[in-house]
């Protein structure tokens, strides 16, 4: 019995308006999306074969991440350069940074079509299931002919999720293969890993918000109230909890903004250089090495204390904020798919760690001008590592939030008047 | 008959349940949002304020010409407008070390975000369903029926509409008001009330253009489930792809140079081969001046040279000449380098400008970016504000040099033998960087063209519903 309802909501979503208007929208979209990224990916490489450090420079940039195409995420932070100077780190911004439009919308990457788009589609393939076919008189048609309604709810379901997620698993794998065609552009094991594996979490994903279309549409009597409910729902879980909840964040853990941070490091570097000369001068001559070596050890030694307070302070702030922003599931999904994708907080994290490792080696290493640095490697993440740090939990808050979905629809359709 | 119709339509509306849902999200969410941003802007304004006293204290002890321009760089301070609009004011802080990630990923929500974002979708929740739905419950031909014109029917349905639309918007807008005035921390001018006023107007022009397109999609449908499907598609479109694609083709058509590349050379012509140029002028000069003053030639403590200077007249004048010399070599070094990076400089910013124009031509076929721009642009956050602030510390640039050019000339007349580039000194009379906000009628002036936009996107969608629901077919 099952598999003939999923069947008939197969037959019934190929032959319905909105199936064809919604696949054309995510087919558009999609594609539009990685033609673009993916274009935008090739001039940042394009611009990295220009700027790429040479052997010996004291320089640690990062080569474009072509899992960036899908999830931009953090990557314009994560591609800066960093150049290795006595008194610190001198940062280049790239391309972006010269157009003051990238910083008024948000990257259309594959992750924002599916936190946005695919969970308004999953909505919309839900919203109705229960209530428009009472209101056609098929629910009880159907039930009167003693179909268990845990079956109907079950084939509905299953039916509606393979409408949604086989199409843009289609859509979404020729992209990725089309892309990777490209042999400047190889994702290598890995990377395809990490791409089903946001894949999943997508598939995941808009089965929490076809579960959450489902369950409304079992509590209410009319589609049109469904959809007005279910539009609130989805623009508060996805537009306004995840922004709002950082913001409420702020508020509670009180950390120096990055500005107050660049500030003090600047006075610092120039006051010890400042010092380091006055001492030089007062010794006659030419000033010992000895005097500007203790205060460049000195610059070092409270621009790293002061990253370090401000490390911890910003740790707490990042995790409060990802405690409230988890309330709603687009910004799980977001900073699951930006880890996995390794543009997110935690692998920007790192790499800063990584830099200001590179710079200490560089400045230790350094005490003539004649030995050449060291070359920066960076090593992303391993999956495993990701999900131990907070992968795993994000995962799980969106499975546990659609099972709970999915449990609530059943408990609504079992108590469902059908007439 | 129009009167009774947009009647008709504010009462079918009020009692609806869509208009409940979307006032109580409107009435909730704005001044919640204004709260958390009211907050926010309060300690940001301490914040700023700390770090202005840790300036002011660095500056009494350690104020050096040679290095001071870098730590009293012009930084933008906040304005209490930003507790309803933050457009670019971010702190990503991108230019440094420690930028913050989170408004990447997560942009804050303001009056903007929750106007062009919500206030469009529920324009679009409230119209899909104007003509096609009236034509499934049938009271559309009932309407016809009884000689009432089309013409004032599609009128009402506008009027009406925006009508219940900016109602909960303005109560929502008046409790925010409440908000921020019963905040004793938040001073707020007669200036920014009227931009915040001038960018509701923006916002009313802005739901116009969703209604009027609702009511245009469902004059094409026949049933109501269609056309909301048609509306969002619409409303995706144009809200959640054509900004964002926009400076991205705009990059594509219009790239520009290498800005690592650009950055590095500048600073290589401005540091590395600046100081090799101005060691190879100074070398130069003292090899004339040893011709003209031997005594230069010989090799002195600083204490036995200060008190060379004052028991002997020649070489004071020695040591001055040398000193006007080296200043003078590094002068011209600094200005032949200064040249070579201002070109290259002034084309990337040339090229990049360019850019940015391209990316907001394409994005303004968006409502959202002309109500954004709008927006942000009346309340100093955007774009605008931004050129403004470069010209404004532009303008203290020039200043500054000044003084500071005055400042090591005097000194230098006093007491020729000191390195004053790198001595601290007293900088309590510097021209400090003091930011203004643009005069209101400037701002208003450069967002006409916006409003422009916005009224004949309406306006033309307005047309289209016309035409489309005089030739629908009411049965």
């Amino acid at each position: 019995m099952i598999q003939t309802i999923i069947k008939k909501e197969i037959a019934a979503n190929l032959l319905s308006y909105k199936f064809f208007v919604v696949i054309l929208l995510v087919t558009i979209l999609v594609f539009t999306s990685l033609f673009v990224m993916d274009r935008d990916f090739k001039n940042r490489l394009a611009d990295y074969a220009l700027t790429r450090p040479k052997p010996g420079e004291p320089i640690a940039l990062l080569p474009p991440n072509p899992l960036s195409i899908f999830a931009h995420g953090l990557d314009e932070a994560m591609g800066r350069s960093f150049e290795i100077s006595p008194i610190g780190i001198d940062v280049r911004t790239g391309q972006q940074s010269g157009n003051a439009v990238f910083g008024f919308f948000p990257a259309p990457d594959f992750v924002y079509i599916v936190k946005v788009v695919m969970s308004l589609v999953a909505l919309l393939f839900g919203f109705d299931q229960i209530n428009r076919e009472r209101e056609n008189g098929v629910l009880r048609l159907m039930l009167s002919n003693s179909v268990a309604r845990s079956r109907i709810l079950a084939g509905k379901w299953l039916g509606n999720f393979l409408s949604l997620s086989v199409p843009f698993l289609l859509v979404s794998l020729l992209g990725f293969a089309v892309i990777n065609l490209d042999p400047r552009i190889r994702f290598g094991a890995s990377g395809t890993g990490r791409f089903l594996l946001i894949c999943v979490l997508a598939l995941a994903y808009m089965a929490l918000f076809l579960s959450l279309g489902i369950l409304v549409s079992a509590l209410t009597r009319r589609p049109a109230s469904a959809l007005v409910i279910l539009l609130l729902i989805w623009a508060g879980a996805v537009f306004i909890v995840p922004n709002l909840g950082t913001l409420a964040a702020r508020q509670a853990v009180s950390v120096p903004s990055v500005k107050a941070l660049s500030e003090r490091r600047q006075q610092i570097w120039t006051r010890e250089i400042l010092l380091a000369e006055i001492e030089s001068r007062g010794a006659g001559g030419r000033g010992s090495r000895g005097a500007g070596k203790n205060h460049i050890e000195a610059i070092n030694a409270e621009t790293d204390k002061m990253e370090e307070d401000f490390r911890a302070k910003f740790d707490r702030l990042i995790g409060l904020s990802k405690g409230i922003n988890r309330l709603s599931p687009a910004a799980s999904f977001v900073y699951a798919a930006t880890e996995f994708a390794g543009t997110g907080i935690g692998e920007e994290r790192r790499l800063k760690e990584e830099v200001l490792r590179y710079k200490n080696s560089v400045l230790a290493g350094s005490g003539t001008d004649g030995p050449k640095s060291p070359a920066f490697v960076y090593q992303y993440r391993p999956v495993a590592e990701i999900l131990a740090a907070g992968g795993l939990i994000d995962v799980a808050a969106l499975a546990l939030a659609t099972a709970l979905l999915v449990a609530a629809g059943m408990m609504a359709f079992l108590r469902y008047d059908v007439r | 008959m129009l009167k009774t119709l947009i009647q008709k339509e504010i009462r079918a509306g009020i009692f609806s349940f869509r208009f409940a849902a979307v006032a109580a999200l409107l009435i909730v969410v704005i001044p919640v949002s204004v709260f958390i941003l009211a907050n926010d802007a309060v300690r940001k304004a301490d914040e700023y304020a700390a770090r202005q006293a840790g300036i002011e204290t660095y500056l009494k002890d350690y104020a050096h010409f040679n290095r001071l321009q870098g730590v009293i760089q012009p930084s933008l301070p906040p304005l209490p407008i930003q507790a309803f609009v933050r457009g670019t004011s971010s702190d990503a802080n991108i230019g440094e070390f420690d930028n913050d990630p989170l408004p990447v990923l997560f942009p804050l929500i303001d009056l903007t975000f929750i106007i062009s974002i919500l206030l469009s979708l529920a324009a679009l929740v409230l119209s899909y369903d104007a003509v096609s739905g009236e034509r499934e419950e049938g009271t559309l031909k009932l309407q016809l029926a009884n000689s009432l014109s089309r013409s004032s029917l599609i009128l009402g349905k506008i009027i009406g509409g925006m009508a219940i639309l900016v109602i909960p918007f303005f109560i929502s807008i008046v409790l925010s008001l409440l908000v921020i005035l019963l905040n004793p921390r938040l001073s707020w001018g007669a200036a920014d009330g009227a931009a915040l006023a001038l960018v509701c107007t923006g916002a009313v022009v802005y739901i116009f253009v969703f209604l009027a397109l609702g009511v245009f999609i469902s004059a094409r449908h026949r049933s109501s489930g269609a056309s909301v499907m048609t509306a969002l598609c619409a409303w995706v479109l144009l809200v959640l792809l054509i900004p964002n694609l926009s400076p991205y083709a705009a990059s594509i058509i219009a790239p520009t140079p290498s800005r690592i590349k650009t950055s590095r050379e500048i600073a290589r012509l401005t540091d590395v081969d600046r100081d090799e140029l101005g060691r190879n002028l100074q070398a130069r000069k003292y090899d004339e001046l040893v011709r003209i003053y031997p005594v230069l030639a010989e090799r002195l403590t600083e204490e036995e040279a200060q008190a060379r200077i004052l028991r002997d007249p020649a070489y004071r004048e020695a040591k001055s000449a040398l000193t006007r010399a080296v200043q003078e070599a590094w002068d011209e070094a600094n200005r032949i380098q200064g040249e070579k990076a201002e070109t290259l400089e002034a084309e990337l910013t040339r090229r990049e400008e360019a850019q940015t124009r391209l990316a907001k031509i394409i994005s303004m076929a968006s409502p959202l970016s002309d109500f954004t721009y709008l927006a942000t642009d009346l309340t100093s956050t955007g774009m605008r504000n931004e050129r403004h602030f470069n010209r404004l510390a532009g303008e203290w640039g020039n200043a500054y040099r000044e003084y500071r050019d005055g400042r090591i000339e005097a000194f230098q007349k006093e007491d020729p033998a000191i390195d004053w580039w790198n001595t601290p000194v007293n900088v309590g009379d510097m021209p400090r960087f003091r930011y203004t906000e643009e005069a209101l009628g400037e701002r208003i002036a450069g967002v006409l063209p916006d409003f422009a936009i916005l009224l004949a996107m309406g306006l033309g969608l307005f047309a289209a519903a016309f035409a489309a629901f005089i030739r629908y077919d009411a049965r």
